[in-house]
Order: structure tokens, then sequence, then C-alpha cells
């Protein structure tokens, strides 16, 4: 892969530079094969989705919290409308929100760049990619406006309510919620196969498989995992809308189908899709503790093989989330064990991560602050699921606001923090400019806090036995109580304190896009290659006889060897 | 471009695979005449095993010879393989976990009534044909009501509001306001009448001036089956009739 | 016009390919569990036989021989286009195409007579997956065929003809998952 090879790339590569500029003009945000512009199309269609399911999350709080109200900047809530704001706030989350901006927008940003390649193997795929995942959105957002209103069956959409329109009284909203889910799985189906091919076969001369970069490894594996566990899902949904749209039988009970065959594709998928986006986030906490700490992640072999073993284990307990609702309870025995045993490899994983801030030279920049917020906040989640996955402890907790405070001190560290973790870091990066340190830690501080005072009232509420999906609880007389309200007016109250600082982070965005400190190539004296660039990169990421290579790991931070505590990859020594 | 199959291929591909492709394309079609033939030749011998073996034991021959010889994976690379065991375990590991519930119609304190119903329907209908009224049909049932188990019915869909005795005390219904009807109660059968109870597993609580709470459901049952129901909700009535 | 990174091939696997194979693993998965859940739920369900007694065999059986007799064509495709063959090959993949024509016209000829007999895809759970299954199938018999369309007409002027190999394993795949639907929709009766 030498000179000449380099040689025959030049070739094509000015062949490339004399017609093919890419679009100019409007056309450039909009019709671009660039990964790094389908990138920013991702993170700000996810962004704006986040707008969108925040803003249900306050007007269903506020309907919890206050009931009867009439919600500012909604109106009363009816019980339909509950069910669709509750319904469409977990979709837009796990679909809209977390895997575009977590998978689709850091991996299209990142893998390229990280591995030394001027861009994603297949460019037009991945534009054809986010041309479809655009076109779910819309139809999602959509489905919200046409008659009957949304789809309100939960975002596990259960047979048979959400199969007969006579049931779930929105029958265009079901239909257009499940067309969207279906494409978006087409749309990530499709971005998987690009980022798992470029990372497999467009590396840097010398980049040998553990040289890249953990977050982009990870982000890899979560498209694998994604790929094999969506097919069933796939095929449920098929069926799914035949019984909307058609009348056919396949859950109907009364003509020979099984609504418990629904829950298991739903949640054969269901469950691996909780790692396939733990992982990035895993990703990139590591990536910005081991620039932060100046020290080498303590076992990449370790982190990248336990990632695996996750990975593998996730199709082994599905059925937790199905322990009551009928399934033989041999098999309950069966995904206790393997539930409670999934916990080990995860745990491996922060045990990894606190092992290289050990002894580490710790810089507590904005996006440190994230990744160390993930880490304690993704642990309280991950250990209240030990209680869940215990069945016989299930049998109290199922359908329990405990279910929920779980999922969301898990989702929320992966979303939201993991979010802004990756976007706090790579800003400088992505737009050539720093983010103001003040204005990231007082929106850092803003958004955590309040968020366990969120979810903490929220475990108590399911301990009394508070049920999920209930649009008002004045109808239990023993959830009903003064303080039970108490617990659900704070949450709410932190929900809105929490949303207010938001605003900081908006604010913070614009400021530094316009008037930020020039970021220059490396800010933040990290390794890995997207740092040797410009800010932001070229198109093409790097002149083409500059094209890098690579003598070393991500991590060489603080080797004896060197003056510097930072040994970029590309160096040759 | 063929160059670049050259370049970035373990050299293989060009020299070594030219397996004879006419060969393997007529082995496939004798294969293939012979899983046709099987059934004819289990039926006369009655051995259903011939059936099986020559239709899914070939179906597994052929494909691999189409994966090994047409898509080259003799010669590819072991990721390939890795990649496509992988997937074809996933879906074996998928049914595993999910024949308990869904294949199986009882297990361990449990049992599938829908399920054994519907068999049972199926196999009394016995030749029941699609051919005759299907056009005409209501989307919702084919059935023989020969078959149809109204108390089975009861217990699936109202016994957790009404109980299982007809009394009205049904766990979910503990809560609702107003409460589930009490069968057992003489008072309600004075005001009520067969028409009347009819319409409201058919249409709904609000259909006969009732709760919203009771929910329609004339989606899954035809007329004969409804009056079967009422009929079993009336063996409820204390006083007999 | 491609990018560097296109050409590169850490694996030593051309990526086209390694493409190909990741999309079939994917589809692998979602065939599998469609015909996972038809097969649980046919054994548990014995009174479909009634139902399963009315597919075409033979017409079904025409439709493996056509789709076999396609991927061989698909094959020596590619065997034209490796020795650098572009027109061969395009006149072979043409072959495919009309085998696909083939599959898809007996298929809506089957179908007319099954749903003008009553059997639709409410009929009963049988039929439901009968449609499903197969008609899944056939989006994917047509998605192949206008691809393999713009691959033919690629390789006729000499050029991408690496790209014959590539569509030629995705119609193996096809043909693949073909071969299992025969016997589960047809013989097993």
């Amino acid at each position: 892969m030498s000179d000449t090879a380099v040689a025959v790339q030049h070739d094509e590569r000015h062949a490339h530079d004399d017609h093919h500029h890419g679009p100019q003009g409007i056309l450039k945000y909009l019709w671009s094969t660039d990964h790094k512009v389908i990138a920013m199309q991702y993170l700000f269609t996810g962004m704006f989705m986040a707008v969108i399911g925040g803003f249900m999350a306050y007007v269903f709080r506020m309907q919890l919290a206050f009931p009867g109200i009439s919600v500012p900047g909604f109106g009363q809530v009816s019980p339909g409308e509950y069910n669709a704001l509750v319904t469409n706030h977990g979709t837009i989350m796990i679909f809209w929100v977390a895997m575009p901006v977590l998978i689709a927008a850091f991996g299209n940003y990142l893998i390229p760049l990280m591995i030394g390649a001027d861009d994603m193997v297949f460019p037009k795929i991945n534009r054809l990619s986010f041309q479809i995942f655009l076109l779910s959105a819309l139809i999602l957002l959509a489905s919200l406006f046409v008659q009957g209103g949304g789809f309100g069956g939960a975002w596990t959409a259960y047979p048979p309510l959400s199969a007969v329109g006579e049931y779930n009284q929105t029958e265009l909203g079901s239909s257009l919620w499940l067309i969207a889910v279906a494409l978006e799985f087409v749309a990530f189906l499709l971005g998987g196969i690009n980022f798992i091919t470029t990372l497999m076969n467009a590396r840097a001369p010398g980049m040998k498989a553990y040289d890249i970069p953990l977050v982009a490894w990870m982000i890899v594996i979560a498209s694998i995992l994604f790929m094999l566990s969506v097919g069933p899902l796939i095929a449920g949904a098929v069926m799914l809308l035949f019984d909307q749209t058609l009348g056919t039988g396949f859950y109907d009970p009364a003509r020979g189908g099984d609504p418990i065959l629904w829950q298991h594709l739903f949640w054969f998928f269901g469950h691996p899709e909780v790692y396939v986006v733990l992982l990035p986030a895993i990703g990139i906490t590591i990536d910005i503790i081991a620039t932060f700490s100046r020290k080498k992640v303590f076992g990449y072999k370790m982190m990248l093989y336990t990632a695996v073993a996750t990975g593998v284990l996730s199709f082994f307990v599905w059925a937790h989330h199905q322990f009551v609702a009928g399934i033989d309870p041999r098999m309950a025995n069966v995904f206790t064990v393997t539930t409670l045993l999934i916990s080990v490899p995860i745990a491996e994983l922060l045990f990894v991560i606190i092992a290289t801030l050990y002894g580490g030279s710790i810089r507590l920049t904005t996006p440190m602050l994230w990744a160390l917020a993930f880490m304690a906040e993704f642990l309280l989640g991950g250990v209240t699921g030990i209680f869940l996955g215990a069945s016989g402890a299930d049998i109290y907790f199922h359908d329990t606001y405990f279910v929920l405070a779980h999922f969301h001190y898990t989702f929320f560290p992966i979303a939201i923090i993991g979010s802004f973790a990756a976007f706090t870091y790579w800003f400088p990066k992505m737009f050539g400019k720093m983010m103001d340190e003040r204005l990231g830690k007082i929106h850092f501080w803003g958004t955590v806090i309040p968020f366990n005072f969120i979810f903490i009232p929220l475990f108590v509420l399911g301990m009394g036995g508070q049920h999920r999906r209930i649009y008002n609880y004045q109808h239990f007389p023993e959830l009903a109580s003064a303080e039970m309200y108490n617990l659900r007016e704070m949450a709410t109250y932190a929900l809105l304190v929490m949303l207010a600082f938001q605003l900081v982070f908006f604010f913070n965005c614009i400021k530094s896009w316009m008037n930020g400190k020039a970021a220059g190539r490396n800010p933040w004296q990290s390794n890995t290659l997207e740092w040797t660039t410009e800010s932001p990169p070229p198109h093409g990421n790097w002149p083409v006889d500059e094209m890098p290579n690579v003598y070393r790991g991500p991590y060489e931070y603080a080797h004896p060897d060197r003056e510097e505590d930072y040994w970029p990859q590309n160096e040759p020594s | 471009m063929s160059d670049e199959n050259n370049r970035n291929d373990d050299g293989q591909h060009d020299d070594d695979h030219h397996v004879n492709y006419t060969k393997i394309y007529v082995t496939l079609l004798i294969l293939f005449a012979i899983s046709v033939m099987g059934p004819f030749i289990g039926e006369i011998t009655g051995i259903a095993l011939i059936t099986l073996v020559t239709a899914f034991g070939i179906a597994l021959v052929k494909a691999n010879l189409v994966i090994q010889n047409f898509m080259h994976l003799r010669w590819e690379k072991k990721i390939m393989k890795w990649m496509l065991t992988s997937s074809l375990v996933v879906v074996a590991l998928f049914v595993a976990g999910v024949a308990p519930d869904v294949y199986n119609h009882e297990g361990d304190n449990w049992e599938n009534l829908a399920a054994k119903a519907a068999v049972e329907r199926g196999i009394a209908g016995g030749e029941h044909d699609a051919e005759e009224d299907h056009a005409e049909e209501e989307p919702a049932v084919e059935v023989a009501t020969a078959g149809f188990n109204a108390a089975g019915s009861y217990v699936m869909i109202c016994a957790a509001c009404h109980g299982a005795e007809g009394a009205g005390d049904g766990a979910a219904g503990a809560l609702l306001d107003p409460s589930p009807a009490n069968f057992t109660d003489p008072t309600f059968w004075s005001t009520r009448d067969d028409a009347r109870i009819k319409t409201a597993i058919r249409d709904g609580g609000v259909s006969v001036g009732g709760s919203a709470l009771m929910a329609p459901w004339g989606a899954l049952y035809d007329d004969e089956q409804l009056d079967a129901m009422v009929e079993y909700v009336k063996s409820f009535n204390p006083t007999g009739e | 016009m491609k990018p560097i990174a296109t050409t590169r091939s850490a694996t030593g696997v051309p990526t086209g390919r390694l493409a190909v194979w990741w999309l079939l693993a994917s589809e692998v998965v979602i065939f599998g569990g469609l015909l996972g859940s038809y097969l649980m739920m046919r054994l548990g369900h014995p009174e479909w036989a009634d139902a399963a007694m009315h597919t075409n065999t033979w017409l079904g059986a025409t439709n493996t021989f056509v789709l076999l007799t396609s991927s061989f064509t698909a094959v020596l495709a590619h065997q034209a286009a490796e020795k650098g063959d572009g027109k061969k090959a395009a006149g072979l993949l043409v072959l495919t195409i009309g085998g696909a024509l083939t599959f898809l016209a007996i298929k809506s000829f089957e179908w007319y007579t099954e749903i003008s007999h009553g059997y639709t895809i409410t009929a009963n759970n049988f039929w439901s997956f009968y449609y499903t299954a197969a008609g899944l199938h056939a989006l994917h018999v047509i998605a192949g065929a206008i691809i393999m369309g713009f691959i033919a007409w690629d390789a006729f002027r000499g050029k991408e003809l690496q790209r014959v190999e590539l569509i030629g394993i995705y119609w193996h795949f096809v043909d693949v998952v073909w071969i299992f639907l025969f016997p589960l929709l047809y013989i097993a009766k």
C-alpha cells in the first residue's frame, strides 16, 4: 500500500477536486455526501426532536402533578392526549434523539476522521440514510396531527390495543407511527453497513485494529448489535401493520394469533437496543476521560472484549420485560439468571473507566464533568436494574414508576449526558471555536442536579405502588395521598428548572459559534487523528497528499520517552 | 476496475474457485425434483418422515450448495462465515426463547385457552372451507360456532372485572367507578333483558347508557357467539332466569 | 469521484462485497424472524393444514425452478464479468432479470387464482403468513431486479464490473430464501 497506491489515489483525487468540490450554496447543506455535513444534519434533527420530546415531558408532568390543569403552552390534557404524549415522548427520545445523535451524528462525524479516511466508503448511501431518516421523523410528527391524534398505546405498542382501531381510537396515527419507526430502522440498517465497512476497510495505513479509538469501535459494535437484533421486529412490525390496516389476525387470540408473539418480537430487539445506545455513550465517556486524565485507558482490550461480551449477552435477557405477561414461568427462571449476569460485564466497563481515572492528571473541563456524571448516574440506574431483573421482585415492581425511574437513570445519562459530553468535547473540532467554559459548567450543574430531583421521587413513588401510564392518580385513592402528590410536584418543579437551564446551553452554542475563541487544531491536546486536521476539517478531511499514517495506539498519554504528555497517532516518532 | 479485485483480494479469487457452475446447477435441479416427488412417495408409503427429509433436508442441502458455490462462501475469508453463523444463531435463539410461549399452549401452571380453542374449532370445523362466503364474512372471525366456548371467552375477557363467579368482584374491577355489574344480584336482572346484555357486550357500556369503562367486544364475536355469551352470563343469575 | 476511503481494504475483502454480506446478515434475521414465527405458529396450530392444502404446489415448484435457473445465469454473469466481458455479463444479467419477471408473473397469476377463491390475506392466519412471507420475498425480488438492471446497463458499457458479483450474491440470497419458503408454504401440507 505504498507509493504507487498513493499515486493512484492522488490521481483519482485530482479528478475528484476538479469537478467535484461538493455541492455549492444552499445545496451544500441539503444534498452533500460529505460525512461531516450529514452528521450535522442528524445532529440538528436529533436536537430538534429532543426539544419536542422534552416539551411532551413538560406537558404530561404538569398534568401528573396538577391534574386537570390547563398546561401553559398546551391546554388541558385529555386522557387520550396524555397517552399520546407519553407514547411519543418515549418513542422520540429513543429513536429520534438517542440513536441519531449518539450513533448517526457522532458516528458519521468521527469515524472517518478517527481512522484517517476522507469520507465514509459509501457517501451516497450515507446521504440516502439521512433522507430516509428525515422522512421517518416527518411521518412521526405528522402522526401527531392527523385525525384521532397520535398513537397512544405506549412505545411498546402491545396488541390488541395497538392493532385494533376501535380500542386505541387513533387508527391513522397508529399506522403512521408504525411506518415511521419501520423507516427509521431501515435508515439505521443502511447507516450501520456504512459504519461497519468503513471501520473495517478504510483505515489509514498502519492503523491496526487495536489502534482504533474506543468510541469508533463502540459505535460499530452497536451497529452490529442493531443489525442482528432488529430483524424479528421488522417482521413483527409488518405483521402489526397488516393487523391494523388489512384486518389480519396475527396477534388476535380469537383467530389463532398470539399477542405474546408481538411482545417477544418487540423485546428481542428492545433489549439489545438499550445496549445499542449504551455502548456509544460509554465509548464517548472513555475517550473523554482518557484525554482529561492524561492517561492510557486502563484496559483497552478488556473494554473491547467486554463490550462485545455485553452485546452477545444482551441477546439472552429480553424476556425480563415480560416476567408478568404470561410467559412460561420456567423461562422466567432462565431470564432472571441471564439478566443478573449481564450486570457483570457492564460493571467491568465502569471499573476500567475508574481505573483509568486513578492516578491521572485530571482536567475538570466541561466535557470531563459530563463524562464523570455519566458514570455516576448510570451506576445508580444500573444497580436499580438488579431489583427488576429478579423476577420475584419484578412481580411487584413491574409497571410501576420504579421501572420508569430505573430506565431514566440509565437512558438519561446515555442520551442526554452522553450527548452533551460528546457535543462539548467535539464542538471545537466541528465549529472551530471553543465553547464558553463558565456557561458550560452552569448548564452542567443546572442539568444534572435537577435530574436527580426528578427521578428519585419517582423511585419512591414506584415503591409506593404507583402504576405507570395513568393520566390522573386522583382516581386511585391509595395513590392520591398528599405525600405522593408532594413527590409528584417536586419531580415536576425539578423538570421545569432543568428545562430552564437548557436555555443556557443554547445561548452558549450561539455565543460560542459567533464569538468563541479560535480552537486551533488540537485544543484538548488529544492523540486521536481527528485532532490533527483543521477545525473544522475541510472537504476531504486532509489535503490529498497529507492523509495520515498511523504509528501507535490512540491513548499514548504520559509516555516516559516523551517530553509532552501526549503523542498523536500520526507522528512518526 | 477489475484491478481492484486483484489488489484488494487474497489472490485466490481469480485462480482457485473455478468450480463447474453447470454441474452445481444440475445437482440443484436433481435435488429439486426429488423434493417435489418426496411428498408423493411419503403419501404412498405412509411414512411422513420421508416428506420431512426430502422437503426440508433437501432445502438445507440446496441452500448450502448455493451459498458455498454460487455465493463463494467456500473461498471467502472467515469473517463472512462468522457473520452468517451469527445471524443464524440469533434466529435460532429467537425461536428457542419464544417457542415455549407461542408454540406450546400450556406449561407450568398456565394454559393458552384462546389457542386451544382455536385448534379445537379448526379441527371440529373440519373441512370448513374458505371457498364459500369469505368475501362476505366480517374480517373478525372465521369459525365453526359448534366449537365456540362461551365459558372460556368469559374467563378470558370478562372475569377480570366481573369476577370468576360473575359477582362483579374481579381484581381489575375493584377500583372502577361505577363498579362492574354483579350478575349474581337479582336486582341487576330486574332491569335487564337479553337484548340489552348483548348490546352491552357488542358495543360497550356507553351504548346502553352505562360506563365507558366497559369496552365494546363486538369485533371479536359474531352474532351467534354473542348469543352464546349472553346465555352464559345469564347462568350467573341466582333466580335462575 | 470516489473518496480514497472507498479504495482502501484493510481486511483484504473489497468493501462492496463486505457491505453486501453485512446486508445479507441483517436480512437473514428479518426473514428468520418472520419464518421462525410462522413455523412456531404453524406447528402449534395443526388446524392450519386445511388451509395449507390449497396452495398450488405445481406453481410453487415452477417458481423454484425459475429462481434456481436465474441463480445459475447470475453466477455465469459473474464469471463473464471476472473475465472482463461486460457485454456477456450484461446479457446474462438480463436473463436473470427475465427470470425475476417470470417468477413475479407466475406469482401474480397464482395469487389472483387464490384470491378469487376466497383465500385472501385475512382468510385465516395461515394465509396471512403466506402472503406476508411470500410478499416480503417478492419485494426483495423486485428491488433486486431493479438494481440488477442498473448494474447490467453499466456492465454493458464495461463499467463497474465488480458490481456484477455483488448483485449476484444478493440474488442468490433471494433464491435461498425461496428454497426455504417453498417447502414451508407448499410442501408441508
